[in-house]
């Protein structure tokens, strides 16, 4: 069982660090629609959403590469937990609400035709992601990667 | 032997962590300056940095209602509603019975950004609304190519305006900085979406009042 934990990691690794990069290069793009995405959820104070519509992406690709050449496997695995969990409240209190709005996760978002929002496979999805994110957390040893396995770290520290 | 390696190993995986950073950060700086809003850009004429960067029409006339009109001209729901409800806001201008400010919002990429800048260009020449007008006559597809800066020089041509101002304004994006203060200006305001209609400060119904024409009218009337 061991030895697949490694193969394992580094599934999640490229997994999560794939969504997240490709999410961030398309909001990258279209930075005012990634403004706008934020600000759609009606959560936070206007300056702050604008504020936080510019630097999400910049973290999504920062945090995405990290994960995929696996350099900094368990703090890059916190923030994408931390992120995960963000978008889970974030779409759940808009569908509590009953907003219609695009969750904006790959580009786009904004307010949608009323009835055409569709909250469930966005927060599955997001709800795996973060399963993997958690996993890598406690796990953070993979294959392929720039981080010192931690068997190798005994044999040399000591 | 055992001591070379593990240095060697967190020396390349510390530096690589650290250009990825780097890398990101550096990119990020510019880019939150630049969403700033610049207010020594070069302004378009019948534009007032107080109303959001918009492009106003009676601006002057007292008692009346003041319309704001978010909008991107590569949007096709916006086409929609200029179909539905340009002729009428026209005529609020043209008798007077409205303030109607104009907010070219560039979201949907860059023929979004030449569009606006040449609106802006046609607002100088004082054909702001029929450049408007022709602009939605002949949508296309988003970003397809369709307005370049050649062809919305030909576009202006069909609006009436044969400047050469106009020319060289569209094909150096001159009002480029001012079509970013737009955007910083309706972020500021909360526009999340287009078409976005705001009647003395108050959004429109979304469900109701953009696409009937009958009720589009009475919530301007209303005020």
């Amino acid at each position: 069982m061991k030895k697949y934990l490694g193969w394992f990691g580094l599934i999640a690794r490229l997994v999560l660090g794939g969504v997240l990069l490709a999410a961030g290069l398309l909001k990258y793009q279209h930075l005012d629609k990634s403004q706008m995405a934020v600000r759609a959820y009606e959560l936070l104070p206007i300056s702050i959403a604008n504020f936080l519509g510019i630097i999400l992406p910049f973290v999504e690709i920062a945090v995405g590469i990290l994960l995929i050449i696996g350099a900094a496997t368990k703090v890059s695995a916190v923030l994408s937990g931390i992120l995960m969990i963000a978008f889970i409240i974030g779409i759940s209190q808009a569908w509590a609400r009953g907003l219609s709005i695009d969750c904006g996760c790959f580009g786009g978002g904004g307010q949608v035709e009323p009835g055409t929002a569709n909250y469930l496979p966005e927060l599955l999805r997001d709800g795996g992601l973060a399963l993997l994110a958690i996993y890598l957390f406690r796990y953070p040893q993979s294959k392929f990667g720039l981080d010192r396995n931690p068997s190798d770290g005994e044999q040399n520290n000591g | 032997m055992v001591k070379e390696n593990p240095g060697k190993d967190s020396f390349t995986r510390n530096l690589v962590i650290a250009v990825v950073v780097g890398v990101v950060l550096i990119m990020l700086v510019p880019t939150i300056l630049s969403k700033q809003t610049n207010s020594s850009a070069k302004i378009p004429a019948n534009v007032s940095a107080d109303r959001g960067y918009g492009v106003v029409f009676n601006g002057d006339v007292k008692d009346v209602p003041v319309v704001d009109i978010y909008e991107d001209f590569q949007c096709p729901i916006c086409m929609q509603f200029e179909k539905l409800n340009g002729q009428y806001i026209e005529s609020l201008i043209t008798e007077k019975k409205a303030t109607v400010v104009y907010h070219t919002l560039s979201f949907l990429g860059p023929e979004s950004i030449n569009a606006a800048n040449a609106g802006a260009c046609s607002a100088d020449e004082g054909k702001f609304l029929n450049f408007h007008r022709t602009l939605y006559a002949n949508q296309q597809a988003e970003n397809s190519g369709a307005w370049s800066n050649d062809v919305l020089v030909v576009l202006g041509q069909t609006a009436g305006i044969a400047s050469k101002n106009f020319t060289s304004c569209v094909k150096n994006l001159a009002y480029k900085d001012w079509v970013s203060n737009v955007a910083a200006a309706g972020a500021k305001a909360n526009v999340n979406s287009t078409p976005t209609v705001f009647v003395n400060g108050k959004e429109l119904d979304r469900n109701t009042e953009y696409f009937s024409a009958d009720k589009f009218k009475a919530a301007i009337e209303r005020g």
